[in-house]
């Protein structure tokens, strides 16, 4: 497989990340809201949702909903203690999040978690899927959610952020 | 989802975020306060409270869980690591990123903070390439970092054929601070 056609952008020759690293990912999460707000967080989230996923954004060009769900189930697969159903159709590729990895893990080890840490998974995805025609809705969160990636051109109503669950 | 697989790209792309959003003191005070304070706490507890002892303990469990190629030697006085073999550097290469000056950096960055509240001073020399070496002694131990292969034996990395060539090094001496470094021009 070459990597142009790698469903994952940037890889690493272990298969599965380090868990421990979700601590850093909380603790930037809320450094950044500490520092500029909550408005600020959400800058961030698309900014790197524009730029450092840029790669992702283009294989869910070329590959479409197919596209979609490859870089899911891949991405996954390589996050330890991830429990997670992906279905595809022509019109949108569904997450079943039943056990968020990085959720769990900071439970498991007592960690303080940012509430609003399970936005960043709609905000993340809103800024790769938008320039690819696509949306996403997310609903729950707290260690289990779902989520849709769906057609910009179906005209769903916005994402209510209230739909999702503040993390504890 | 921001995943933990690929965390040394995103965590590398975050650093020149907050360079742009407030300048160099902005990455020193995210290196402190959110890693060494916060995501990192577990380590802080285990060095500050328990020395070289901690610091065994620490860096045995993380570098082998994120599948590094290092060596930890130590004596009542002084521990030292010989990474090989950097597996976020290493990552960062292999996939062509780069968006802040110096990623090697942060090392320095959260854990010179970390072991100045410990009553540790850091000897340090990183090579851009994945190659590194840190020697932590008490600061009240004047003794200097050890000569190639002093210490370490054949697992220095100083005594690497790669190593040699290298065409610069950054170099902390005694050292808590991350700006507190000489670059070492070798060719």
């Amino acid at each position: 497989m070459t990597r142009d056609v790698d469903p994952l952008p940037y890889t690493d020759t272990k298969p599965v990340g380090a868990a421990d690293f979700y601590f850093a990912t909380n603790a930037t999460f809320r450094f950044i809201l500490k520092r500029f707000g909550m408005k600020g967080l959400r800058r961030y989230w698309a900014d790197i949702g524009m730029t450092y996923y840029r790669p992702v954004t283009e294989r869910w060009q070329r590959g479409g909903m197919t596209g979609v769900a490859n870089y899911w189930r891949a991405f996954f697969a390589a996050e330890p203690g991830a429990e997670v159903e992906i279905r595809e159709t022509a019109d949108a590729v569904t997450l079943d999040v039943r056990t968020c990895p990085a959720i769990k893990h900071l439970r498991d080890n007592h960690r303080e978690i940012v509430p609003c840490f399970c936005q960043h998974c709609y905000f993340v995805s809103e800024a790769i899927a938008e320039p690819a025609g696509l949306t996403v809705r997310v609903r729950g969160g707290n260690g289990a959610c779902v989520q849709r990636f769906i057609k910009r051109e179906a005209g769903e109503e916005s994402q209510d952020i209230r739909h999702i669950l503040e993390a504890a | 989802m921001i995943g933990c697989y690929d965390f040394c790209g995103h965590y590398e792309w975050t650093f020149e975020w907050f360079r742009q959003q407030g300048g160099e003191p902005l990455v020193r005070e995210y290196w402190d306060e959110a890693i060494h304070r916060d995501s990192q706490i577990h380590a802080r507890e285990l060095i500050v409270g328990g020395g070289i002892a901690g610091m065994k303990t620490y860096w045995a469990h993380t570098l082998d869980h994120e599948a590094a190629g290092f060596a930890i030697t130590h004596t009542d006085n002084v521990i030292r690591i010989d990474m090989h073999a950097c597996p976020s550097k290493g990552f960062l290469i292999r996939n062509g990123l780069a968006q802040y000056r110096d990623y090697c950096d942060h090392c320095v960055g959260w854990i010179g903070p970390m072991m100045k509240d410990a009553g540790f001073v850091i000897d340090h020399e990183h090579n851009h390439c994945g190659q590194c070496w840190w020697e932590m002694r008490s600061q009240d131990d004047s003794t200097p970092p050890s000569a190639p292969g002093g210490l370490s034996g054949r697992e220095d990395v100083r005594l690497r054929a790669d190593w040699a060539a290298t065409d610069a090094t950054d170099v902390y001496q005694r050292a808590t601070d991350p700006d507190d470094k000489t670059t070492l021009v070798r060719k």
